[in-house]
């Protein structure tokens, strides 16, 4: 590994045998000349005489601007841009057996016949909207949701970011994207069981007054299919043959100030009562407590 | 171990190619298979994992390599733990990595059902510097590197194959025999 180089070191001397050695390893043309970059400035003390160190910081900048030194602006300026509020304000809580019972029985009779219930708020959110967007109709607004949801759907499942940025809030997307990179969705859409309908209507501001939200709930009831697959194309979650009945209620939301502002998917309320999810095929293990070699686990006691 | 041309601020003429690293190991973990269908038998999975730029020697690091090929994890795991070299802590620590890896990232259902498929050493940058002998003598010494590659596939650790009995060797050389034939006649 190291060779002692005898001949030329006797010649040389000590000292200039190891420079010798140094130039060897690292020559001078090898390295590239614009990797160093000297910067020839003196470096200037301030001149703070001793009785005037113990000032208060005021005092000291009044001597600094007197004395003729202009020290430049540090205002860093960053504008952001704020297209979608980071929350659902004021979730929709939906009645307790909600779409429970068959639509020829007494109650599920009830339920469909329950109208927008127009509480103020809704109303006052719905005046708000119709200012600034007078297409808007809380009837015909819940078709258009419902191809934007099947649109956004599909999208992740094909994987195209561009469009699915479009369709689906900031807020939104990485709930939907999050742990999906190297997994193959198949979703398809079979048919709403009960035709969408508009339950909620609320309307907000960010930072200044003017800057309106609005958000708007969607029901659907459809009839969906879902099959998540891993990496090596093993099912993980669902399944393709399978269609599954689903409620949703699910959060449009618009920046109504900005007039090239569109209606995209913002997020989903979940009530307390809905039935729990399905397990996935995966078997989870959850690690216990860290023991010392000398304890024992306390269920095994 | 980045391409040193790509990190100058200021352009630079030196743009050579043997100074940017390939990553052809950290990419295998990208490809994604497209689903199965339900009469094929399940695909195991498969994690690769490396580390890069460990101050070792290659040569000795592929002793411990070899060591723990075709074993399965928790075999690997306790041989390394009680070898005296240290590549040992080295590849160990690279082993436990790559089985968190697989349990979190890449649908492994149970930890200890990996295997060892795959184990191979490389060598990293050398770098020459001088030792200092006594008497103003020196000498030029190479500080060596290497890398560790590693790729483990899910299931019980395949069979070890059976060694060559005198029996089997007798029947090849019979079929040698038999399996004469002459070129180049009619």
């Amino acid at each position: 590994m190291a060779a002692a180089m005898r001949a030329g070191a006797a010649r040389l001397g000590p000292r200039l045998c190891w420079k010798a050695a140094e130039a060897v390893l690292c020559p001078a043309g090898a390295a590239p000349a614009c990797l160093v970059v000297p910067v020839r400035t003196k470096r200037k003390r301030c001149r703070v005489p001793e009785w005037a160190r113990e000032l208060s910081p005021e005092q000291k900048e009044q001597r600094l601007r007197s004395s003729g030194f202009i020290l430049p602006e540090e205002r860093v300026e960053r504008s952001f841009y704020l297209a979608s509020t980071a929350a659902i304000a004021d979730p929709y809580v939906p009645p307790e057996g909600d779409a429970r019972h068959s639509a020829l029985s007494r109650p599920g009779l009830g339920q469909q016949l329950e109208q927008l219930k127009h509480s103020a708020a809704s109303r006052l959110a719905l005046r708000k909207i119709k200012d600034h967007d007078p297409n808007f109709s809380p009837k015909a607004f819940p078709e258009q949701a419902l191809e934007i949801f099947i649109e956004a759907h599909n999208c992740l499942s094909n994987f195209n970011k561009q469009k699915l940025h479009s369709l689906v809030t900031e807020r939104c997307y990485p709930e939907l994207v999050r742990g999906n990179r190297y997994r193959t969705i198949r979703w398809s859409f079979l048919g709403s069981l009960q035709p969408p309908r508009v339950v909620q209507l609320r309307c907000h501001s960010l930072v200044s007054k003017g800057n309106l939200y609005g958000q708007v709930t969607v029901r659907m009831h459809s009839r969906q299919v879902l099959a998540i697959y891993d990496r090596f194309g093993r099912l993980m979650y669902g399944g393709e043959e399978t269609p599954r009945d689903v409620l949703e209620y699910v959060v449009f939301e618009r920046h109504l100030v900005n007039p090239y502002g569109t209606w995209r998917m913002h997020g989903k309320v979940v009530p307390a009562w809905a039935p729990p999810k399905g397990p996935i095929i995966k078997t989870v293990m959850i690690p216990g407590p860290a023991l010392d070699p000398s304890q024992e686990h306390e269920a095994a006691k | 171990w980045l391409a040193s041309s790509s990190l100058l601020p200021l352009s630079c003429i030196h743009t050579s190619t043997y100074l940017q690293k390939s990553a052809k190991w950290e990419k295998k973990n990208r490809i994604v298979y497209p689903p199965q269908l339900p009469g094929e038998p399940r695909r195991p999975a498969e994690v690769y994992h490396c580390r890069r730029d460990i101050k070792y020697s290659h040569e000795k690091m592929w002793y411990l390599a070899t060591l723990i090929k075709g074993m399965s994890i928790d075999q690997a795991l306790a041989q390394l733990e009680f070898s005296d070299k240290k590549g040992a802590k080295v590849i160990k620590e690279v082993l436990l990595e790559a089985q968190e890896m697989a349990v979190r990232n890449h649908n492994v259902e149970f930890k200890s059902n990996l295997h060892i498929a795959v184990s191979a050493t490389g060598r990293g940058h050398y770098v020459k510097r001088i030792r200092y002998h006594g008497k103003g003598m020196f000498g030029i010494m190479k500080i060596s590197r290497c890398h560790y590659f590693v790729k483990l596939v899910e299931g019980p650790p395949p069979p070890p194959e059976p060694p060559k009995t005198g029996f089997d060797q007798a029947k090849e050389y019979l079929q040698q025999l038999r399996s004469r034939t002459l070129v180049h006649t009619l």
